[in-house]
């Protein structure tokens, strides 16, 4: 009896959505799974939560301090550049190397319940939506901080949020089975998100490395640069780039696709990976 | 009023809520589910002939199948015990019937809120409390707060559990676990409730009181499916038994014959296995 990676004749390109639709009727189960989460991790801590703040400050004010000379735009406006760019990438970074556990984490409910998918993905993203919602608001606090005010173009940031609010769904989609299939994605996962934080201008200002090279061209063709751009430009005062609006634009209906096309083939075996 | 859950689709949690009682149907056509098997085991042909494994042609080893061709037909007030040896196969179909997992053959249909209990330590979050996992399980299962807030004294009430249900479950004993998820599993009035094995673990005064309920839930045109090792859990409980031997149906009966059956055969496989050393 021959038997295929993926078995195509359980293909079901409607399931991921049928899915998705499911999980998101039932909000009350992935909060309260998420809520879950953030108490157990924080509980037996003394600081509890304020950790949260802590360990985003303590990245914030190392980088400016130590990277804040080799830009050329002023002090503060780098610590600005640099609060609002690492809270929004930690957000979407923490979200791949989370989906790729994502399933993993819930086996046991995955075994015992006949749950909708999505559901660990909901509360997974619930989780860290959580967390970057303290993040920003101290970005946010230090761009008042330091004097600078919103501009009316800030607005665009927020369907920017969504979109890739979006993308964070179909990538933990994505990423979620392929792990639970495939043990190497976890680690390759995580050797890559070392490469994300050099490639990605957190570190540094975007605008700043415009000479074309292999530099240019590898963190142009990394995905999370354009996220950034989309949502931290308006904020910080500046019409986003609309090649990184039309390369999100790209990169969102390519990233449905591939989870429609994987989740497909992985919804119903789900239960037997992880 | 029908939800099937055939091959090619997640079967849907709660296939059909029905209001009307006796309404309760489970039917399986044909079940199969074959484990994939990873790694690299090489087909040694000196071992005994295993119809469950499945061997490719290169020799190795590819897959396991846990169940071949399981039909049966329950409709309300039908007691079902499966029993079989270890690694026949009862997990498995429980899981199946509870819509967990997919089979890869066959259709499954079923009619009815289902609520299985299949292993103890499944599905519950030892950090939280009892109070917070009576709330998580009951969300689980597809009630409303409100829904789980009018259950939550009774379920107290039977687990009697006390002030335990405000501490974390890594404090509770396997018995004090057991107890709070049988409370919630049938606090929600199932009309199909699926239990596996672990509920023989519990004590003599918990087995009567499971079983009083079990008696009483099946009494109101429920089906009942329980798999076990324990002759008295089963004959208290059960009326028809399906014994199944390397994921096929060997037998299927009235229970008292059915047990009967299995017991004289596995004395009589034990005798020649008892080798010296």
């Amino acid at each position: 009896m021959y038997m295929p990676f993926f078995a195509r004749s359980h293909f079901d390109l409607g399931v991921v959505v049928r899915d998705l639709l499911a999980g998101a009727r039932r909000p009350a189960l992935w909060i309260a799974f998420a809520t879950d989460e953030i108490q157990q991790r924080y509980r037996r801590s003394r600081l509890g939560l304020a950790w949260i703040v802590i360990s985003y400050l303590v990245f914030v004010a190392s980088i400016t301090v130590f990277f804040g000379h080799f830009s050329d735009v002023g002090h503060s406006q780098f610590t600005v550049y640099v609060a609002v760019n690492f809270a929004i990438f930690t957000f979407l970074l923490g979200n791949v190397t989370d989906g790729c556990a994502v399933f993993r984490v819930a086996r046991t409910w995955i075994k015992s319940a006949p749950l909708p998918h999505s559901i660990y993905i909901f509360k997974s993203i619930a989780r860290s939506l959580f967390v970057f919602a303290i993040n920003f608001q101290v970005a946010v606090a230090i761009l008042f901080g330091f004097g600078f005010r919103l501009h009316p173009i800030a607005w665009m940031a927020v369907p920017a949020f969504f979109v890739l609010l979006l993308n964070v769904v179909f990538v933990q989609l994505a990423f979620g089975y392929l792990a639970a299939r495939v043990q190497d994605i976890d680690h390759l996962m995580q050797s890559v998100t070392r490469v994300f934080y050099f490639t990605t201008p957190v570190l540094w200002v975007r605008n700043e490395n415009e000479a074309p090279g292999l530099r240019k061209t590898i963190s142009e063709l990394n995905p999370f640069t354009h996220a950034l751009e989309i949502f931290s430009a308006p904020i910080l005062g500046k019409q986003p780039d609309p090649h990184s609006w039309a390369y999100i634009g790209i990169f969102t209906v390519v990233m449905f696709v591939i989870a429609l096309v994987i989740g497909g083939l992985s919804h119903r075996r789900l239960p037997y990976w992880v | 009023m029908t939800a099937i859950a055939d091959v090619r689709s997640h079967p849907p949690k709660k296939p059909v809520m029905s209001q009307r009682l006796g309404t309760a149907f489970l039917e399986a056509e044909g079940l199969g589910v074959t484990f994939r098997a990873r790694g690299n085991v090489l087909h040694d042909s000196d071992a005994p002939a295993d119809g469950r494994l499945v061997w490719s042609k290169s020799g190795r080893l590819r897959g396991v199948r846990a169940l071949q061709d399981v039909s049966f037909r329950l409709s309300q007030g039908d007691r079902l015990a499966i029993i079989g040896q270890n690694g026949s196969g009862k997990t498995t179909l429980l899981q199946v019937l509870a819509g967990i997992i997919a089979p890869e053959v066959g259709r499954l249909t079923a009619v009815g809120r289902i609520t299985s209990l299949i292993n103890i330590n499944l599905g519950i979050q030892v950090e939280a409390t009892g109070h917070r996992n009576i709330t998580l399980r009951g969300l689980a299962a597809g009630y409303s707060r409100r829904e789980i807030e009018a259950r939550r004294q009774e379920i107290a009430d039977f687990s009697e559990l006390g002030e335990f249900l405000d501490m974390p479950m890594d404090a509770y004993s396997a018995g004090m676990r057991m107890r709070l998820t049988f409370a919630i599993a049938t606090a929600f009035e199932p009309e199909i409730l699926i239990l596996d094995e672990w509920l023989s673990a519990g004590d003599i005064a918990f087995k009567e009181k499971a079983t009083q309920r079990m008696q009483s839930f099946v009494g109101r045109a429920g089906i009942l499916v329980l798999a076990s090792h324990s002759p008295q859990l089963i004959l208290d409980n059960c009326d028809t038994a399906m014994w199944l031997d390397e994921g096929r149906i060997r037998a299927y009966g009235e229970v008292r014959g059915i047990l009967d059956q299995y017991n004289s055969h596995s004395k009589a496989v034990q005798k020649p296995a008892a080798r010296p050393g």
